[in-house]
């Protein structure tokens, strides 16, 4: 019960019916009162149809007439022959549904009774004017003609008729109603199963991808109303989901793979180790390759926990202003030795910049650029660093004297394990993230990062960070 | 046995050449997929190594451009695991597939297997009257006894154990016993196949002149 009343269709349908049965009631009470009153009216018409016919009567022939001579003639009432029709029913006793007439004196003494009036109608009572009035009582409608002096005249009429009118009016009005509103029910619950079979669709969709069926989108036939649009919407979420899954998995895969290779280093040099006995010399060679192995693995695992780091606190950076000369050039400095090392020569134009940014990820930034600057060049090459302000922004700029990237891979320099050489390539110690972890941290600070190069013509790395202040 | 090694990462390819020549194998080696295509179209191995990601042309490149013409035993020792590629490998014509990071024993038990089955051999234990040449433990006894031999030696024992019957060619020894960095000086085989006859026996290797050696 609890699961049909949560039900939006179930729901729907209560709230419609609801709604209907009110409407179709109030229509019917409506149809059934308007009813009523013109029965109503079409008795006074009758009524005062009658009155007319019975003044004309009580006058006519006679010169001047007296309420003397009309109390004579009301006393001496009889049916004959010149009388109206419809005065010859007062004398019909037993007649319901026909008019009634009761006439008194001004001493209040009936004059006239008709043989089918009522036996509790009597004079209303006293008053020192002359008055009229219509009224309702006991199944009868009334109207009553009095005269200062208190003599008067009352016409009535049974409603039994309209009374039975109205009632089979009632039970058409029940009917119908009951008939509209079983419609309208069956109806509300079409239409209400036509208006949730999209949501229906979206749930069964959005329940397949939740349970892994990743490429599967709902299916929008039409877009232009709030359901189409919630599914584009959805649609849009999903394919943001699986392309962060893949992205994920994918980076999971080249993490494995990248480690694959240090492992297989260890494991081959301790079982080769282990399988005879050695001089010290040759154990000691092998835990070098060991170590040499372990230093990568260490590199890899740093690199992935910086870039784990950087996703981790995407969108939360706490910026704080920075000097990004000095970053720069205390960067610089810890790299000299290894510039030295490859015979490379670093050269620096540092402008006073600062920065909004993280003072802890930003040499990473300058150490990532510069040292692949390094490593990618023979001996003998120049590496230039510049800091300066464009455009509001902060610029920092490392250009290599180097064989340069073709063009081909330039799209791809800043993705997670790319390498222009498809093949490791990672002698020299270098993970494949160095630049992915570049273009994480630049992202976190909303800046900009770029490649220019072409084959024989180095490459220069730009990076364009907010300025502080700004 | 020779065998070819193509493996781009250089500690790796340090390690294995290590463990496999300590192991009595001949190893040549070659740091990307084209010079290793080149070494393993030209010269005559018992088995190649050939890793998947490799600079120039890749493990399955070179697979493919290599199969048509040579029947050479090819173990892929590639760190991608996935079906799909152990699938695309075996079909482009490698005999075995292994993953990164892989046994080191289990890395030598596949290349015997895979050598044994290119000369119709089916276990690891061949006898030659009393000799007994066993391939997973590298022994060779005669009439139950231990008999130590050198590295070459062995190599050179268990080369010719496994063509029994077979008359090998000088040359074909030299193919197959040295590889591209020993000095293969025309005695030096004479000079194996001297100290193995003093070990096992004169008539343990036969000369064929003119055409070779052969155990019978």
């Amino acid at each position: 019960m609890r699961r049909v009343v949560q039900s939006v269709r179930w729901r729907l349908q209560i709230w419609h019916a609801l709604i209907l049965l009110a409407v179709i009631t109030a229509l019917c009470l409506l149809v059934h009162h308007v009813a009523q009153e013109e029965r109503l009216r079409r008795v006074d018409r009758e009524l005062r149809s009658f009155d007319r016919a019975m003044f004309r009567y009580l006058t006519s022939n006679q010169g001047p007439i007296s309420p003397e001579v009309i109390r004579e003639r009301l006393r001496n009432l009889k049916p004959e022959g010149s009388m109206p029709e419809v005065l010859k029913a007062l004398f019909r006793e037993g007649e319901s549904g026909e008019p009634y007439c009761v006439a008194w004196d001004e001493n209040g003494v009936e004059v006239f009774r008709s043989a089918n009036a009522p036996d509790s109608l009597q004079p209303p009572g006293c008053s020192k004017d002359a008055y009229e009035f219509l009224r309702t009582e006991n199944g009868r409608r009334e109207w009553f003609r009095m005269m200062e002096n208190n003599a008067g005249i009352a016409i009535g009429k049974e409603l039994s008729r309209e009374r039975d009118e109205l009632a089979r009016l009632t039970w058409k009005l029940v009917l119908c109603g009951g008939g509209l509103w079983s419609l309208g029910l069956i109806g509300g619950w079409w239409l209400a199963g036509r208006a949730i079979k999209p949501i229906s669709v979206i749930a069964g969709t959005a329940s397949r991808i939740a349970n892994g069926n990743l490429a599967e989108r709902i299916d929008i036939a039409d877009t232009d109303n709030e359901l189409g649009r919630l599914s584009q919407v959805l649609n849009e979420t999903f394919d943001r989901l699986q392309s962060a899954i893949d992205r994920q998995k994918q980076f999971i895969a080249d993490a494995s793979h990248e480690l694959r290779t240090p492992v297989s280093v260890i494991l081959c040099e301790t079982q080769r180790g282990l399988k005879r006995e050695r001089e010290p010399q040759e154990y000691k060679d092998i835990l070098d390759t060991c170590h040499l192995a372990s230093d990568r693995m260490r590199t890899l695992v740093e690199s992935l926990l910086t870039l784990a780091r950087q996703d981790g606190t995407s969108g939360s950076l706490e910026a704080e202003a920075c000097d990004l000369t000095g970053i720069t050039s205390e960067s610089i400095g810890l790299l000299k030795p290894l510039a030295e090392a490859h015979s490379i020569h670093i050269e620096s134009d540092l402008q006073p910049t600062r920065v909004e940014g993280d003072p802890r990820s930003l040499p990473l930034v300058v150490a990532n650029l510069v040292s692949n600057a390094i490593h990618h060049q023979p001996s003998g090459g120049r590496v230039k660093v510049r800091v300066f302000s464009e455009n509001g922004h902060a610029v920092l700029e490392v250009s290599d004297t180097g064989p340069g990237i073709a063009a081909d891979h330039l799209p791809h320099l800043f993705d997670r394990f790319y390498r222009t050489d498809k093949a490791r390539g990672s002698a020299g110690g270098h993970s494949g993230l160095g630049l992915a972890i570049v273009k994480a941290i630049v992202d976190r600070h909303h800046g900009t990062v770029s490649v220019q190069s072409a084959p024989g013509q180095g490459a220069v790395f730009t990076v364009s960070l907010p300025k502080a202040g700004c | 046995m020779r065998l070819l090694l193509i493996e781009d990462d250089p500690q790796l390819l340090r390690s294995l050449t290590m463990g496999l020549r300590e192991e009595n194998y001949a190893v040549d080696t070659a740091v990307d997929g084209t010079d290793g295509l080149a070494k393993a179209s030209s010269a005559e191995y018992d088995c190649v190594i050939l890793d998947g990601m490799l600079p120039g042309l890749d493990g399955w490149e070179v697979l493919e451009r290599l199969r048509p013409d040579h029947k050479v035993p090819v173990l892929m020792l590639t760190a991608r695991d996935g079906v799909p590629d152990r699938i695309r490998g075996l079909d482009a014509g490698a005999d075995d597939y292994l993953t990164k990071p892989f046994d080191f024993d289990e890395l030598l038990a596949r290349l015997r297997a895979l050598i044994r089955r290119t000369t119709g051999q089916t276990s690891c234990r061949i006898e030659a009257g009393d000799v007994v040449l066993d391939t997973a433990a590298r022994t060779v006894t005669n009439a139950g006894e231990d008999i130590p031999l050198t590295a070459r030696e062995y190599a050179l024992v268990e080369y010719l154990m496994l063509r029994r019957g077979v008359v090998v060619s000088r040359s074909e020894l030299y193919d197959h016993l040295f590889d591209e960095d020993d000095d293969t000086l025309s005695n030096l085989l004479d000079v194996h196949v001297s100290n193995v006859r003093k070990k096992l026996g004169h008539a343990f290797i036969s000369t064929r002149r003119g055409h070779g050696y052969c155990i019978e």
